[in-house]
């Protein structure tokens, strides 16, 4: 039988060892159950890869891939892909979009930029588009133009030009091409 | 501290242990029978020189406060390999068309007209690496290309199992499940001379969400078809536009 000395500090490496195993398994529940919040969040976070093979990125934040930098956002109102964070907080109605890899012509806006603007001008001017910037759907009364066999928007005094970003759809402002 | 309680601890301690090590071996099973029945499925369909496959599919999104939304549809692929494919895909969001035909890939956005031609390489496995790294886009139903060919790779599986038999639209298959880094996937294979992928699922790990993506798969052996079904047509106001390339 070992003596008392020794069981004591056996006895403390096992308190020690039990305690460690049973905070980490309730710090896995609390992982688990983290993610609380009401309301309508902020957007995609991620989507279910669809393909065994092919190692495709699915969360926004992290490109898994061998550009790293690739669909960085380098514009407030660039969504580069299907997997593109959306505005959720929209108006609710019967028809509502979830909108995560939706092609939209026309209505309005997510991401703060076009949808911003609408709502505090008071006049009809559209707010100037910086050249380069991209966008999600049009404003309103736009025309199709095409130019050198593409096609363009042309919205008021905006040109856009359509243009496939992975699989979705979206519009860089551009200058007038003719 | 009596000396019962001592004991009790340290037997604790031991049998804590003892679990944690238990769980990670369960996780970590390669059983042959599964692998051979992937490579076996995985043989067939590269022997396949035409085929049609309707799919119908279901994927989750996850949004920012975790909440899983699902969006389904349906594909429908005629492929003659090596190099002619169509693939239309209808879901809930989006509508698409994909048209190879050895020389060029076009893209069409039904609901907003829009399309975009690339040339392309000669073959369908060279065309899905093309577009993806240049362009950002996935050939939907990508691993029926894929399985059997060298993108398919037995080291990336972590573990094999076979579930057990299964009847998925009155065919009867075989279940298996399997786990990759990030990944969780489970394929039905049709028992018999035809050893086909009936239904996928692909539980992705790296969101806590776990996200699914299901498809079930019907398929037809003996397609038939002509040029024209791989020769793109712009419908009546289609605008082209560019497939922008990722940097």
């Amino acid at each position: 039988m070992p003596d008392r000395h020794t069981i004591t500090r056996v006895t403390r490496v096992a308190i020690a060892i039990i305690l460690a195993f049973l905070v980490s398994e309730m710090s896995m529940l609390a992982q688990r159950g983290g993610r609380g919040g009401g309301g309508r969040g902020g957007g995609t976070r991620s989507v279910s890869r669809s393909s065994v093979n092919r190692n495709v990125n699915v969360n926004r934040a992290n490109v898994n891939r061998a550009n790293v930098n690739r669909n960085v956002d380098r514009n407030v109102n660039r969504n580069v892909d299907f997997d593109r964070d959306i505005d959720f907080d929209r108006d609710w109605d019967i028809d509502r979009d979830i909108d995560v890899d939706f092609d939209h012509r026309y209505g309005c806006c997510y991401g703060g930029g076009w949808g911003t603007a609408a709502a505090v001008a008071t006049t009809a001017a559209v707010t100037a588009a910086v050249v380069g910037s991209t966008v999600y759907s049009l404003p309103s009364s736009c025309s199709t133009v095409i130019v050198d066999g593409f096609a363009y928007q042309q919205c008021g005094d905006v040109w856009y030009q359509p243009q496939f970003a992975g699989s979705a759809t979206n519009y860089v402002v551009v200058n007038a091409p003719r | 501290m009596t000396k019962q309680v001592r004991w009790l601890l340290i037997a604790m301690t031991v049998s804590a242990v003892g679990t944690v090590g238990t769980r990670a071996q369960q996780t970590a099973q390669i059983e042959p029978e599964a692998m051979a029945a992937l490579h076996k499925m995985g043989t067939y369909l590269r022997t396949l020189k035409a085929f049609q496959v309707d799919a119908v599919t279901s994927t989750e999104q996850v949004l920012a406060n975790g909440q899983k939304v699902q969006t389904s549809g349906v594909a429908n692929l005629v492929a003659r390999i090596p190099d002619r494919l169509r693939i239309s895909v209808d879901t809930d969001r989006r509508s698409r068309l994909y048209v190879y035909d050895g020389k060029q890939f076009t893209m069409l956005a039904r609901k907003v007209n829009y399309y975009a031609t690339v040339p392309a390489p000669p073959t369908i496995g060279e065309l899905a690496d093309l577009i993806d790294q240049k362009y950002n886009v996935q050939l939907p139903l990508e691993d029926l290309f894929s399985w059997g060919g060298p993108r398919s790779k037995d080291t990336d599986i972590k573990s094999a199992m076979f579930i057990g038999p299964s009847n998925v639209g009155g065919v009867s298959c075989g279940h298996y499940a399997f786990r990759q880094e990030g990944l969780d996937w489970q394929v039905w294979i049709q028992l018999g001379d035809f050893p086909l992928p009936r239904r996928l699922v692909l539980t992705t790990l790296t969101d806590e969400a776990r996200p699914q993506y299901v498809a079930t798969y019907t398929w037809n052996l003996a397609p038939s078809f002509n040029d024209a079904a791989f020769t793109f047509v712009p419908p009546a106001g289609a605008g082209k536009v560019v497939l922008a390339e990722v940097d």
